[in-house]
């Protein structure tokens, strides 16, 4: 099965949209701030928006085409999408809103039938089948929804912000049962988020959009190693330690003004302040100070762990602040220690890019 | 307990007032007639006609403003800015028009001698002064109301609903036939059996282009106004009867219309 090719040009109140992106089969998790124009792509992608200038090719299918003036209605483009709000049918209960797709294609009823019993059991809600949509928790109409978006047997899957609807407390469940699905399936998704929580799920394929324009794109690891836009950095929560770089007759000393000396990756950084950079992945976490050369150790009090999907952020306080992001089993071996706990933050010399600001 | 303020008590009265104005005249009429003199009306026959051919037309005259209402509602509820000011103000040039006006209109399109009428004569038609007249005056009048309030229902479904069944791979004939009228269905009805009341009211246009002949175009309203020329009794007692099927429809609207919240 292959994916989705498009370039797409659409005009927006502050800016222009000009996408170029492909999707492969998998998930590939679009990130962006709110108004970049996610949501407006998906429009386009769909077929609810025109856009002005472009291609949008679905494996061997051309959907839209400027040039050749082809532009297939939603309703031909084999696309399943799932709405931010969901928009399920409240006048039709759950089998029927999941029946909705099979149903408007005449399948006969026995069919239809059996297919929403395999989807309902699929998915593990076999026991909402006759409920009122309108009763249904969040997360149950997530599950709805995509049940109803998956029998028509897209063959390319849009998910507009899947759990922002949500409340906090139901959304770490949902997201794990979606990653669950979605790694089951072979089907190139396009998941649209803000939310970076939503990218520590789906790391391997991320695009980033800002004002209209895929401004990265890479594993979860590549965009935080090497943030292209302050919005990456934000989210990535890189480590940031400004500070100054001296230079005597041999090598380049990175002071940082909390007075800490560190080494890193100079480069062609000139003597002055300068900063470095870490990312949170690459901070080790230790109870007591290992040996060893070329890393760096820094000690601190953890004042913040959060649980994100199956990684643990920690924030350390010290004579630095630091963000280690380790794994969660690497937490539980370290007894799941919470705030208070002193640790050492350790990072390799080589994993610290020292730039100048 | 709080005492009322000023500006509520005047509030008060104005609703009172208003209230009077429209409860008095009601009840002057209802009591005009005992109800033993409204079963002996029902009971004779010119009157039964009338009131046969005033339920008769309404009802002929509903699937046309369906038919050609829905679309009209639905596709309007879709246009938006300039385009869609210039089709609502055509659809209200109808409503401003005076009844009588109207009749005269229609009379110069489908009469004998009306734009249409050498057509018409042609395929041997003869519109004015038939039970069709009447049924083309109660469509000329009602359905822009019709399709005005329709359009409001439409405007109020989300649209994504209808981008989600797009997508589903609904044709947008199934979007609206399985997604659009299903959500209004309530409201909708309540639209239909407000058509029927304005149809069972309509005087004006009626007696203009359809004239008021007993058995064939004379509907209550009609022969409420001949009977005031000569037995201004049975006109009062014709009246009450008009307002009590009226009120019956009213009171069909109000309890079809309150659960509109898309349930």
């Amino acid at each position: 099965m292959s994916g989705l090719e498009c370039r797409v040009q659409y005009p927006l109140a502050q800016y222009e949209l000009a996408v170029d992106l492909s999707v492969r089969p998998g998930v590939t998790v679009l990130l962006g701030p709110n108004g970049a124009g996610k949501s407006s792509l998906l429009r386009l992608l769909a077929g609810l928006a025109k856009p002005r200038a472009g291609r949008i090719r679905l494996g061997e299918r051309l959907l839209f085409d400027a040039h050749k003036k082809i532009d297939l209605p939603p309703e031909q483009r084999r696309i399943g999408m799932v709405f931010q709000d969901l928009a399920l049918f409240p006048h039709l209960d759950v089998r029927r809103n999941i029946a909705f797709g099979l149903s408007v294609r005449r399948l006969p009823k026995e069919a239809v039938k059996t297919r929403v019993d395999e989807m309902l059991d699929k998915l593990g809600i076999a026991q909402l089948a006759q409920r009122s949509v309108t009763t249904l928790s969040g997360g149950e109409r997530q599950k709805v929804a995509l049940a109803r978006t998956l029998i028509t047997d897209p063959q390319l899957l849009l998910l507009d912000e899947p759990t922002a609807a949500l409340d906090p407390s139901a959304r770490g469940a949902i997201r794990r049962w979606l990653h669950q699905i979605l790694g089951q399936l072979q089907i190139p998704t396009l998941l649209v988020t803000h939310d970076a929580e939503e990218v520590a799920w789906f790391r391997k394929r991320v695009a980033v959009i800002e004002k209209g324009q895929i401004v990265q794109r890479g594993s979860y690891h590549q965009l935080l190693r090497e943030p292209q836009s302050d919005f990456v950095a934000r989210f990535a929560g890189i480590n940031m330690i400004s500070g100054e770089v001296f230079e005597d007759r041999f090598e380049k000393v990175f002071i940082s003004s909390g007075g800490t000396k560190l080494q890193g990756q100079f480069g062609s950084v000139l003597p002055g302040p300068a900063c470095l950079a870490v990312a949170p992945w690459e901070v080790l976490l230790f109870a007591e100070p290992p040996g060893g050369s070329a890393q760096n150790v820094i000690p601190g009090r953890v004042i913040e762990r959060i649980v994100l999907g199956d990684r643990v952020r920690v924030t350390l306080l010290g004579a630095e602040k630091l963000v280690a992001e380790i794994s969660h089993r690497a937490w539980k071996q370290m007894g799941e220690f919470d705030k208070g706990t002193e640790l050492h933050a350790v990072f390799k010399t080589g994993e610290a890019r020292i730039t100048n600001n | 307990m709080n005492r009322p303020r000023p500006f509520t008590l005047l509030l008060a009265t104005a609703g009172l007032l208003l209230a009077l104005l429209i409860l008095l005249p009601i009840i002057a009429l209802l009591l005009a007639s005992s109800p033993a003199d409204l079963l002996q009306l029902v009971l004779r026959s010119e009157v039964q006609q009338a009131l046969w051919i005033t339920l008769l037309s309404s009802l002929l005259a509903l699937p046309p403003i369906l038919l050609l209402g829905l679309p009209a509602a639905y596709g309007l509820s879709r246009v938006n800015g300039r385009r869609r000011r210039m089709l609502e103000t055509l659809l209200e040039l109808p409503m401003v028009m005076p009844p009588i006006v109207a009749g005269l209109a229609l009379l110069l399109a489908f009469g004998r001698r009306g734009l249409l009428g050498s057509l018409l004569a042609d395929i041997g038609l003869r519109i004015p002064f038939t039970l069709l007249a009447v049924v083309i005056a109660i469509l000329f009048v009602v359905t822009p109301y019709f399709v005005r309030r329709c359009t409001l229902l439409f405007d109020a479904v989300d649209s994504r609903l209808e981008d989600a069944a797009l997508l589903l791979g609904a044709s947008p004939f199934q979007t609206f036939i399985r997604v659009a009228l299903p959500l209004v269905r309530r409201g909708l009805a309540a639209e239909a059996v407000m058509a029927l009341a304005q149809g069972i009211g309509l005087f004006g246009t009626i007696i203009l282009f359809a004239g008021n002949l007993p058995g064939r175009t004379q509907t209550l309203a009609l022969a409420i106004y001949t009977a005031f020329e000569s037995d201004p009794q049975q006109a009062f007692g014709l009246g009450a009867l008009l307002l009590l099927i009226s009120f019956l429809l009213l009171t069909t609207v109000k309890w079809l219309a309150p659960g509109e919240s898309l349930q």
